[in-house]
């Protein structure tokens, strides 16, 4: 029994299944959301889905100058990490796994894809990967620190005395004093998260990692067929893992009980967030050059995570 | 299950790279307008690629120059299968203007397949639309016979 429940939750909810999919329809809700902005029609809801299957059905190449096994393993290495940290964050009162650890292990967690694109592409052994995967180091470095201080202002204000890194603790907090983000002392904290997520997921302004047009999507550029699939799949499933990471510390007051609704709340949330933090940035900036980013993460958002964990200590 | 929908994917979202061989940069700007949002390509799934891995669609405009050839040669090596060729323009199919010209290698049927030609000086949006959408189709049809 234990054991069915088990695989239940892996591949089914809220693992591999749920994620691929509701993570396929947010990057599918994007793209139309973004081309109705642009007074364009717009690519069908499903079209992440096609270009999906489309890359399954294509030849898989590797080059001459690429580590075979490197190059192969890194999207399944980046892949496996997004659906254990789907099992770690609950949805509202229900998880699949929890400890006492939890924000640490999926901070851990979530830096995993991140390196499996810098793995993979300096596998690849082509120049214009090198300068992608230099990019996508500085950005990782620059959305870190705030991440980790945005972390640590939860944590700190749903365990008073001493820090509280359990995911299910926090929501249990939440759901006896209030969501998160009625706190006034939360609310910097909220913000900046939510500028993290574009940086994390890879969209526009934050993109220069995987810039199209510059170099020709970085550490992308060998790949092709199921290993690309598998790369796009990886950020479309970010969009969700961190969207309901987001849900989840502070939104997390909101429970029916009824685990059927509470996941068709999560997906209206993210699907709510993912227009706010990622369509609607998008569709009104332009790419920055990585020192901007640097800049911006380094003195804006760490700011307002600071803020925050200021006004989480001194008890407010 | 999954072959049909692989089969169907094909044609509906056909990823494009473009190769410029020289051509005067009409047909270059004529592809991107296709894309913008009057013409919209994207409603079928078009989407412009960064590397010749990830396309569907090899867009090839302009008349072939000498230096190019062999660059173009390469660049269709590296598109995994299945793949259309389109070529862009009347440049590629004859020369245009540029026929006889002691640095234009023209019809470039002599190297390589070409799927569909989309022909014109410059081509209308709406033909391309057409010739894309076109070549989308039989990517399809190339997918099922690979599997066969
Ligand atoms: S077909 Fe006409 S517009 Fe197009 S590249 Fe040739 S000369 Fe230029």
């Amino acid at each position: 029994m234990n054991i069915l429940m088990g695989l239940f939750h892996i591949l089914v909810f809220p693992g591999l299944l749920f994620v691929c999919i509701i993570g396929l329809l947010l990057a599918g809700v994007d793209r139309k959301v973004l081309a109705r902005m642009q007074k364009r029609v717009g690519p069908p809801l499903i079209q992440p889905f096609y270009d999906f299957f489309k890359l399954m059905g294509k030849e898989t190449i590797v080059p001459h100058a690429a580590n075979k096994t490197a190059f192969l393993a890194a999207p399944v290495i980046g892949f496996a990490s997004l659906v254990v940290t789907m099992l770690f964050i609950p949805v509202f009162g229900y998880s699949a796994f929890s400890g006492s650890g939890d924000l640490i292990v999926i901070l851990y967690l979530l830096t995993i894809p991140a390196v499996a694109l810098i793995v993979g592409g300096s596998a690849s052994g082509s120049p214009y990967a090198g300068i992608g995967i230099s990019r996508e180091m500085v950005t990782m470095m620059s959305y870190e620190f705030p991440l980790i201080m945005v972390l640590l202002a939860v944590a700190k204000k749903a365990g008073g005395a001493k820090l509280l890194f359990s995911l299910t603790g926090i929501v249990a907090w939440q759901q006896s004093n209030g969501s998160g983000i009625i706190h006034v002392a939360l609310i910097p904290a909220a913000l900046a998260l939510l500028l993290i997520i574009p940086a994390e997921v890879g969209t526009q302004p934050f993109d220069v990692a995987e810039a199209e047009t510059e170099i020709c999507e970085g550490p992308l550029i060998e790949y092709s067929g199921a290993p690309l699939a598998m790369f796009k799949l990886n950020t479309a499933m970010k969009m969700f893992v961190m969207t309901s990471l987001f849900t989840c510390l502070f939104f997390g007051g909101i429970d029916t009980g009824i685990v059927a609704l509470n996941a068709l709340i999560l997906v209206v949330i993210c699907i709510v967030l993912t227009i706010l933090c990622m369509t609607l940035i998008h569709a009104v900036t332009a790419r920055l050059k990585i020192e901007h980013l640097f800049k911006f993460y380094w003195t804006f958002v760490a700011g307002l995570a600071l803020c925050s964990l200021i006004l989480v200590w001194i008890g407010l | 299950m999954f072959k049909k929908m692989i089969a169907d994917s094909m044609s509906k979202s056909p990823w494009i790279y473009h190769v410029n061989t020289g051509s005067c940069n009409g047909c270059d700007i004529e592809l991107v307008a296709v894309l913008t949002p009057r013409y919209d390509a994207e409603r079928f799934g078009f989407k412009l690629a960064g590397t010749p891995r990830h396309a569907d669609i090899v867009v090839v405009s302009g008349p072939i120059t000498s230096q190019s050839k062999e660059r173009l040669l390469r660049t269709l090596e590296q598109v995994p299968e299945p793949r259309c060729i389109v070529t862009l323009g009347s440049c590629p199919q004859s020369g245009n203007v540029f026929k006889g010209s002691y640095s234009v290698e023209a019809p470039i049927e002599k190297f390589v397949h070409v799927d569909v030609a989309i022909a014109g000086c410059t081509p209308k949006p709406e033909a391309v639309i057409e010739g894309l959408y076109k070549a989308a189709m039989i990517l399809k049809e190339k997918r099922e016979a690979m599997k066969k």
